[in-house]
């Protein structure tokens, strides 16, 4: 064996000493995320905070003086997938906690062994129903109550309108709101006088509007995310509607604008206060929360323009509570971020503010949402 | 739609030099993903329930050469079946598979006997109103099937005290199964009955002309394909511990199409085979990261065009050659 070879055969030797050492001192977040299939608009927003989230820890030296990484699985939005991608990341790329999308019934499918392996589950989702389950997971979702019960309110303290018709798409989010919605309005006055469904890729609601009209409501109540409601704004004009209030669910930025454009301040919608920030940060007056806020805003701007904020917001929070567990306990290991975590206190991220504790392990427990309208092209609060 | 099992009169489980090498690879496959562990152990566990759904399936599709999109519809009646049997009612698993099946089987008898009267597209159609109406079943009677929430907390396989917690031991009982769902499907082919269902595929007319009663092997054959659906959505409940609608959706038509011709519909062991093919295969691709649909896709077409008989069959092409090298010379 002559020089080169001897040295060609060390340094081969030492890039495959040195590669999982690197691999090893990094902290791995592993995260099943729907990105094809239904959940797939939901958890690519989730996805992204996820990284300007960890890119910002990094920037400031990580967590314990490791680097936090990254490990993006997509469970095809399929409980069968999610099972796959959670056993893998747990098994190949040994992740200390889960920061997981929006797909429930995929983090519900997985619960059983990632509580067994005590790894804490950070869930865009609502929560698993097992007791055991529930120890290790932690909900960043607004219960589906708060998105409802803010055009409730709005309808009972600034109008007159007393009559309502649903207008919910099949999706499991819509099913779990129309429920909601139907219990909710006598709390609030209201009569739910028609309940009609639509399927997302329907072309026309004209039907649909036309018989929430005729039952006498004064506002359309809709349930369900996507463009669809972009569909309803032009049936509503097309049809003469201009009395009638459309009353959207939270949605990306894009649609509410160009709903907006369309109906001007007949279409109003509940949305998180950091999505209006996106425009102008003063719409966000607590000193805690705005600053909070800035950093998220500017690292969103910097690396994907005006991509939509409020999904990504809370999966941001999501990464900076976990390094700030992560750092109170001193150690990565499930059992003592887990403990840290539930023993942060009130936290304001910039998607909301927090209080998990032992017994609360879903988050956000005042309501996030504020009423809001498209103006000059630009999502504004309604006063 | 003419299959393997219609053409061919040879034999269908071989033990040639080819088939001894497909199995010993089989074999090893199974070895290194058991030696391996991880998260491979658990692609292997679904690709096993998946093959026992492939194999019912098989029957319909591959020996009787009928279409059905609505295999899911069983498949949901046995996951909920033995879900609700055991978180609610506490009854042992294997008690609540069995009846389970039976449920699903009395349910494919009482929809299978107006619906089979329907031939070529129109049956494909009813089949899959069938799996339609029963996803939407499983998402709208909440108080029964919890909706979306979906079913927890239900028990591993087991039997009295003795419950299969172990990933690895999960997979060996799966693949025991699979085998004896396999074992049963070799035995009923090759009989008289198997041979009425192959006769039915070749051609309805000609079946009916000695003496086969079309409707009733129809029937049997439909009933045979949901009794496996429903082992295989037992057998998912059992060994994931959860299920939702969402398991049981037009996703499961999909996979399990493809599986099917994948591995070689007709054949006998082609249905399992194509299901730990087409769920190995993404894991084999996953280090494409975000084109690995892509290169799944592209993979499963390349393997139609050059395999269109399915993974199953490729054997018979060297076989083929070794007959036909005399003829030539001849």
């Amino acid at each position: 064996m002559n020089v080169k070879t001897t040295l060609a055969a060390a340094l081969a030797a030492s890039a495959f000493a040195v590669l999982p050492a690197t691999a090893q001192d990094n902290i791995k977040i592993g995260s099943s995320l729907g990105l094809t299939g239904y959940g797939s608009l939901t958890d690519g927003h989730w996805r992204d905070g996820l990284e300007i989230a960890i890119a910002a820890v990094n920037a400031k030296g990580g967590v314990l003086g490791k680097k936090l990484e990254l490990i993006a699985e997509d469970n095809k939005s399929t409980p069968q997938q999610a099972v796959v991608v959670y056993r893998k990341m747990m098994s190949d790329d040994k992740v200390s906690a889960f920061d997981s999308g929006c797909i429930s019934a995929g983090n519900f499918a997985a619960a059983s062994f990632v509580s067994k392996a005590k790894l804490p589950m950070f869930l865009c989702s609502i929560l698993p129903r097992q007791p055991d389950e529930q120890k290790w997971a932690f909900s960043f979702l607004p219960p589906p109550k708060f998105e409802v019960d803010a055009r409730y309110d709005y309808l009972k303290s600034k109008t007159e309108v007393r009559k309502i018709g649903l207008l919910a798409d099949p999706s499991p989010y819509s099913l779990l709101m129309r429920g909601i919605a139907e219990k909710a309005a006598a709390e609030f006055g209201l009569e739910v006088v028609a309940n009609e469904t639509y399927q997302q890729d329907d072309s026309d609601f004209s039907v649909q509007i036309g018989r929430i009209n005729s039952a006498g409501a004064g506002a359309i109540i809709m349930l369900g995310q996507g463009n669809a409601v972009v569909t309803v704004a032009n049936n509503v004009k097309n049809l003469g509607l201009n009395k009638i209030l459309v009353l959207g669910s939270i949605n990306e930025r894009d649609i509410l604008v160009a709903t907006g454009n369309v109906l001007g301040e007949q279409f109003l919608f509940p949305s998180p206060l950091i999505q209006l920030a996106a425009d102008d940060i003063n719409v966000i007056t607590k000193p805690e929360s705005r600053a909070a806020a800035e950093p998220f805003i500017s690292a969103m701007k910097a690396k994907f323009g005006s991509s939509d904020s409020s999904m990504a917001s809370r999966a941001w929070d999501s990464i900076m509570m976990m390094a700030a567990a992560m750092k109170k306990a001193n150690a990565t290991d499930g059992t003592a971020v887990r403990d840290a975590f539930e023993a942060l206190g009130h936290y304001d991220g910039a998607g909301a503010s927090y209080d998990f504790s032992k017994e609360q392990h879903v988050g956000i427990t005042k309501n996030p949402y504020v009423m809001a309208l498209v103006k000059d092209g630009k999502l504004v609060l309604k006063k | 739609m003419t299959s393997p099992a219609i053409t061919s009169t040879r034999p269908t489980i071989k033990f040639d030099r080819i088939s001894v090498i497909l199995w010993i690879g089989a074999a090893v496959l199974f070895a290194g993903v058991f030696a391996y562990g991880g998260y491979l152990i658990t692609v292997m566990q679904l690709a096993m329930i998946y093959g026992v759904f492939c194999i019912g399936l098989n029957f319909f599709m591959g020996y009787t050469g009928q279409a059905s999109f609505g295999q899911n519809a069983f498949a949901a009646i046995g996951g909920y079946g033995t879900a609700i049997l055991c978180v609610q009612y506490n009854m042992e698993p294997v008690l609540a598979l069995v009846t389970s099946m039976v449920v699903a089987g009395v349910a494919a008898l009482v929809v299978g006997y107006p619906t089979l009267r329907l031939r070529g597209h129109y049956l494909a159609m009813a089949t899959f109103a069938l799996g339609l109406i029963t996803y939407d079943i499983s998402v709208q009677w909440t108080s029964l099937t919890q909706g979306y929430m979906g079913y927890a907390g239900i028990p591993p396989l087991g039997i009295g005290s003795y419950t299969i917690e172990d990933e690895r031991m999960k997979l060996v009982c799966l693949t025991v199964l699979a085998l004896i769902g396999l074992w049963i499907s070799q035995r009923l082919r090759n009989s008289r009955f198997g041979r009425a269902l192959r006769a039915i595929s070749g051609s309805e007319p000609g079946a009916a002309a000695l003496g086969i009663k079309i409707s009733r092997y129809k029937l049997i054959a439909f009933v045979i394909a949901a009794l496996y659906a429903s082992a295989s959505g037992s057998l998912f409940a059992h060994t994931v511990g959860f299920i939702s609608p969402e398991v049981f959706g037009l996703h499961m038509v999909v996979v399990t199409f493809t599986m099917l011709y994948v591995g070689g519909v007709g054949t006998i062991a082609g249905p399992l085979v194509g299901a730990i093919v087409a769920s190995l295969l993404p894991e084999i691709v996953r280090s494409t990261g975000r084109f690995q649909d892509v290169a799944y896709a592209a993979i499963l077409l390349l393997m139609l065009i050059f395999a269109p008989k399915g993974l199953y069959a490729v054997g018979d092409l060297f076989r083929s050659r070794k007959v036909d090298k005399p003829e030539t010379r001849a």
